[in-house]
Formats: structure tokens, sequence, C-alpha cells
């Protein structure tokens, strides 16, 4: 694993040189970026803010060796220090834990008390693709949702809204066969490499367009559930209208109950530029009482995509100007707790390929009658692209 | 016969007139559109600036593009936002975001969204709207541009287009069917941007502006300009080469 990693360092190292002089073209790419985000927390029954700092690094290499072959590696190199790392609520162990599928892919170069150095590969695949045929061995990220906000069919790699430094999001280890049957229609089978059948998913998923629609339509096995699901993406004159649904039915021993997600929106931008997002989720796993404050610890699947059982999202950004873009989203959830998430954005394109972010997480539930505002944090972060 | 030569001189003179008033508005815009994206198809390089009093940034892409109901347009820098791709047809309009290893599906009404923060708009680049099949054309008169006698052209959408304009006055060389100006009003009838097509030279085997500029109205020292880099006209290319699966591999 470290000569991998110290073999990735050094083709950065040879790349930096070479890019300026290289004319013909080349059968490998190197890109990556480098940021630092600042984060201010305060949460509730704490007299004092906590700070927390962290420099991130992503390089992202492609080999092409062949016409029909890809070899794609993607690393993150994470420094995490303030009073996170000094309060042990992130430590080395948990960034080992959510970086890893069923190999170690990941290097914890330093776990002090007081800050905390983490390699991670969490791409690491090589492709075969001919004709329709493309086969995907290894790390990977399969992205089967088709709706904008929830993805009840991401079952594989959930996304979570809040987790808005990884857009990435962590890869599976999977085999992957898509075969196209069309300019807009798939056959996909992936599975992931788990050590118990209740840590594996497998399943299929066929997509096709008709109508001006795509339309989706998944069965399988996932972590301990039989999965059928569906979506679709398609437009309601010129608005954007999209939704997905999945049924996870348990296998029996487990005793739990059918679980079932759906989530719809609609988007629409105006002559102004402003767009307007407007969606809702339905997760019968979702509770109607607790606080705001789950949302960032409880465990995340396409199962269990947001803590409430229904939750309505509303969604505008405006280009201020061509450098900068404002938004706010709000996800409010008509339950007993009548939680409210907020969360303003705005990003400025600062040079060429440096961008600066100002993010919000706002939240306020009813707790015991009154509104309380279990946390709220605000983001400043820093990018280079190169 | 000086009265003869006299008359020579008027007929001549005369004869360009002559000849283009057999041309109909639409034949004008038909022949100014298949030379401006080729009968059958295109593809190219091409850098956008956006110019701003204090700034600027630059984007290239790659695009194709068969007729106007297929295209193909992949950005290739900036690093942020390189490998984006983006897919027409038809109708309808995915974009790749290969670091999120995801195709979307855009509604209809984000092509009049600005592109990438330029002046264009996302329709200019992906070309959802044809200037041929979209517009009700109409010849209104001629005017000189950059010393080159043009056609006058009014293009008025037709109801169910997927156009933001209330209009549009298109100027079309008389010789060499060039767009060199496009002026582009909103619904009110007030000027929104001008398009000025300049530094003429032979690109693809044919003579084209090779610099488009796009300039807001009343935005003092903001522009938009594209650079064709490189270009070609009719290369064999298939229908399917414009399918999802392309549009994540192109490179």
């Amino acid at each position: 694993m470290k000569k991998l990693l110290s073999l990735f360092g050094i083709i950065w190292l040879i790349y930096l040189p070479v890019t300026s002089q290289e004319e013909k073209p080349r059968n490998w790419s190197l890109s990556g970026y480098v940021k630092n985000l600042q984060s201010v927390y305060s949460l509730q029954g704490l007299d004092q803010p906590l700070l927390d700092n962290l420099i991130h690094n992503r390089l992202n290499f492609r080999w092409y060796p062949h016409e029909h072959w890809t070899v794609r590696v993607e690393a993150r190199n994470r420094l995490f220090y303030g009073d996170f790392v000094q309060l042990n609520l992130i430590n080395g162990d948990q960034i080992e834990m959510g970086n890893n599928d069923r190999f170690d892919l990941s290097v914890l170069w330093i776990d002090k008390p007081s800050w905390v150095l983490n390699s991670t590969l969490d791409r690491a695949y090589v492709q075969y693709a001919k004709n329709s045929l493309e086969v995907r061995v290894g790390r990977q990220r399969i992205n089967w949702g088709i709706n904008t906000v929830w993805n009840p069919n991401d079952i594989f790699n959930a996304f979570s809204f809040t987790d808005f430094d990884y857009e990435e999001r962590p890869g599976s280890d999977a085999i992957l066969m898509r075969y196209y049957l069309g300019t807009a229609s798939s056959i996909e089978i992936a599975t992931n490499l788990g050590d118990t059948w209740d840590e594996r998913t497998t399943a299929m998923l066929f997509k096709w367009n008709a109508l001006q629609y795509d339309f989706q339509l998944l069965a399988g096995w996932a972590s301990g559930d039989y999965v059928f699901g569906g979506g679709w993406a398609g437009n309601i004159k010129t608005a954007g209208f999209k939704g997905e649904w999945s049924v996870f039915t348990p296998d029996g021993a487990g005793g739990t109950e059918t679980s079932f997600a759906l989530s719809s929106g609609i988007d629409y931008v105006f002559g102004s530029g402003i767009f307007l997002g407007l969606g809702y989720l339905y997760n019968s796993n979702g509770t109607t009482t607790g606080t705001l404050a789950t949302l960032f610890n409880f465990n995340l699947t396409a199962k269990n995509l947001y803590p409430f059982k229904h939750a309505i999202f509303l969604q505008t950004s405006y280009p201020l100007t061509s450098l900068i873009n404002t938004g706010i989203a709000w996800i409010y959830s008509p339950v007993e707790a009548q939680t409210l998430f907020v969360n303003p954005t705005v990003t400025v394109s600062v040079a060429q390929n440096w961008d600066l972010d100002l993010i919000g997480q706002l939240s306020w539930n009813k707790d015991q009658g009154k509104f309380i505002s279990p946390f709220s944090a605000g983001f400043l972060r820093i990018k280079f692209s190169f | 016969m000086k009265q003869l030569s006299y008359l020579i001189l008027i007929l001549l003179s005369l004869c360009p007139v002559l000849l283009v008033a057999q041309e109909t508005a639409i034949e004008i815009i038909q022949i100014a559109d298949d030379r401006a994206r080729g009968v059958e198809s295109s593809q190219g390089v091409m850098k956008m600036t956006i110019v701003r009093p204090t700034w600027q940034r630059e984007i290239t892409m790659k695009s194709w593009s068969m007729g106007s109901g297929y295209s193909l347009t992949l950005i290739t820098s900036p690093a942020r936002d390189k490998g984006t791709a983006f897919l027409k047809r038809e109708g309808e309009i995915w974009n790749w975001q290969p670091s999120i290893d995801r195709s979307i599906k855009l509604p209809p009404s984000m092509m009049m969204q600005s592109w990438m923060g330029s002046d264009f708009t996302n329709d200019d680049l992906v070309r959802e709207s044809s200037i041929v099949v979209d517009y009700e054309h109409k010849l209104i008169g001629e005017e000189e541009v950059e010393g080159l006698m043009c056609h006058v052209i009014e293009l008025i959408p037709k109801p169910e287009a997927p156009v933001v304009w209330g209009k549009v006055v298109a100027r079309i060389d008389k010789k060499d069917y060039l767009q060199l100006k496009t002026e582009f009003f909103d619904e009110d009838g007030f000027l929104v941007n001008t398009m000025l097509g300049k530094n003429i030279v032979e690109l693809g085997g044919r003579l084209l502006p090779s610099r488009m500029e796009m300039i807001p109205a009343e935005e003092e020292g903001k522009m938009t300009i594209i650079e064709q880099q490189e270009l070609l006209f009719d290369q064999p290319i298939k229908e399917s080469f414009f399918s999802i699966q392309n549009m994540k591999q192109v490179r």
C-alpha cells in the first residue's frame, strides 16, 4: 500500500516539470486540487465554538495504455487539526474506517492527539471498454441516482448533501459490467465485495429512454435486503421533473420491516438566471421526533437518506456576477420535531484556478415545546485546482 | 459612349441587388447556417475568454455537432471543469460530471442560463435552438459591416420555439454569407446582446469569422470572446457518436 502511494507521489513530481514543455498528446493525465477548509461549529450545550481545519489534496491519475483499456487511480491526502481532533471527535481509526471498503487502501501517516494525516485511494480500477461493453474492476464509484437531491437508487454509494466537501464519495470495491443497448439505454450488473452476504450488494440496472424521458429499473440484493426500485428524469414543459424510489425487503431473519423510500423534484431556471429546485423525500425508516443533531451521525444509506420520515427541499441560486454565485437550500420536515436545515452558500471564482466558498449549515427543531438550534456551522474553503 | 458606360455601371451596380432579390430571407439564413455549421457535421476546438473590466477567465473546449439536432461538447480547461461534457440529442440534454461519475439530465429552461459565467447562454454553445427552424425570417434591408455589404434579416421566434429572445436581427454578408453582426433583443424589444464575427480566415476549407465577440448592451468593458482554434466540416461521423456512452468516454 505504502509503495503504491509513494509511486503516486513520484508520478506527481515527474509530472510537474513536464507539463509546460510537453507537445504530443500523451496517454495519461494527472489532475487534482488542494483545498483548505476552515470550520466553526456551535453546538448546543457547549459554551465555546469549536474550530477545525482540514487541508486536503486530491490527485486524479488516468492512464490509457491501450485503445480499450483505462486505469484510474485517485488519492486523497488529508491533514486534520483543530478542536475536533483535540477533543477526539475525529481520530485516526474513525477516518480509516470511513475510508475503507473490502480492501485497506488507506494509510494513517500520523495519528497524534493534535493532528492526523491520512492518505486513501478512493478510486483504483481498471476498465475495459470495447464497442458497447464496459467492464470495471476495482475500487470505483457506482452512481445509480437519477434525481437531484436524494437518491434511493444509489445503493452502492449513497450521497449526503451535508457532506459538501466530499462530492466524489468513497469508492466501492466492486465489479461492474455495463452493456449499452442504444444511445441512451443500457443494462448494468454490479457487485461489491464483502466478507458476508450482509455486507454485499449485487444488483442489476436497466436504463432506457422513451417519450423524451430517461427511465430506470433496478433489482437485486443490498446489504441484507432484497431491493427493487426505479426512477425517471424528464421535463414538464421546460422544467426538469425527476424522481426515484426503492423498496427494501429484509431476508426475514432480521425481523425488520420492509422499507420504502421515494424522492421526487422539479427544477427550473428563470430568464433572470434564478435557479429554483423543489423536492420531497419520503423515508419509511425516518423518525418523527428527535433533533437535527442526528443529521451528522446517522447511518446514511439509500435505505435511510435523511433522519426524518418526510422532508421538503427548496433550493434557489443566483449568479450575482460571473464570478460570484449565491444560493440557499432549505430542508423542512413536517413532523413532530419540525426540523429545519438551512444551507446558504456563496462561491467566488477568485482567479482562473482558485475558488473560494463560504458555506453555512444552520438547524432548528422543536424540543420539549421550544424551538432550539442543536448546531450551526460555518465553513470557509479555498480551493486550487490543477 | 459616355452615356453607355454610365448605363453599364448602373446596371452592374444593380446586379447583386437583382440577384439577391431572388433569395428569400430563409434561404440566406440557411446558407449562412450551413456555412457556419457544415451541411452534415462539424468538429472543432475553441477557446472562450470572459472579459470584464478588471479580470479575465478562459475556458477551452472541444465540440462535435451533426445537423442542428446533435452535439457533444467537452470542457478541456480550466482544471476544475476538465472532463465535464454536454450531450444534446434532439430535444434532450445531458451533462456528464466525471468527478461524481454521474450523468444528469438538464431541464430545457437551463439552456438559457449563462454558459459557465460567460455572456453566451448554454443554448449558444450546445445549440439547442436553430436559427433556421425556430424563427420566422424577414429581409428588412441592407447595411455595411466592417466594409462588407450585408443583408439585414429579422428573426422572430416561433411560438413554441425554445428561445428566450423576443427578436434577433442578423447581418449576413452578401458575398460569403458570413454572420458579421447579430443583435439579440428581449421580449420588450430592448437590445440585450450584440454578437460580432471578426478575424475572417479560412477555417475547415472555407472563409469564416474565427473570432466571435458577444457584447452585452449597456455594460461597459464586458464581453465574451470565442476563438475557433481548429475546425473541420463534414467529416464522417455517425449519429451513434452522440451517445451517453461516448459522452463519458470522449477525450
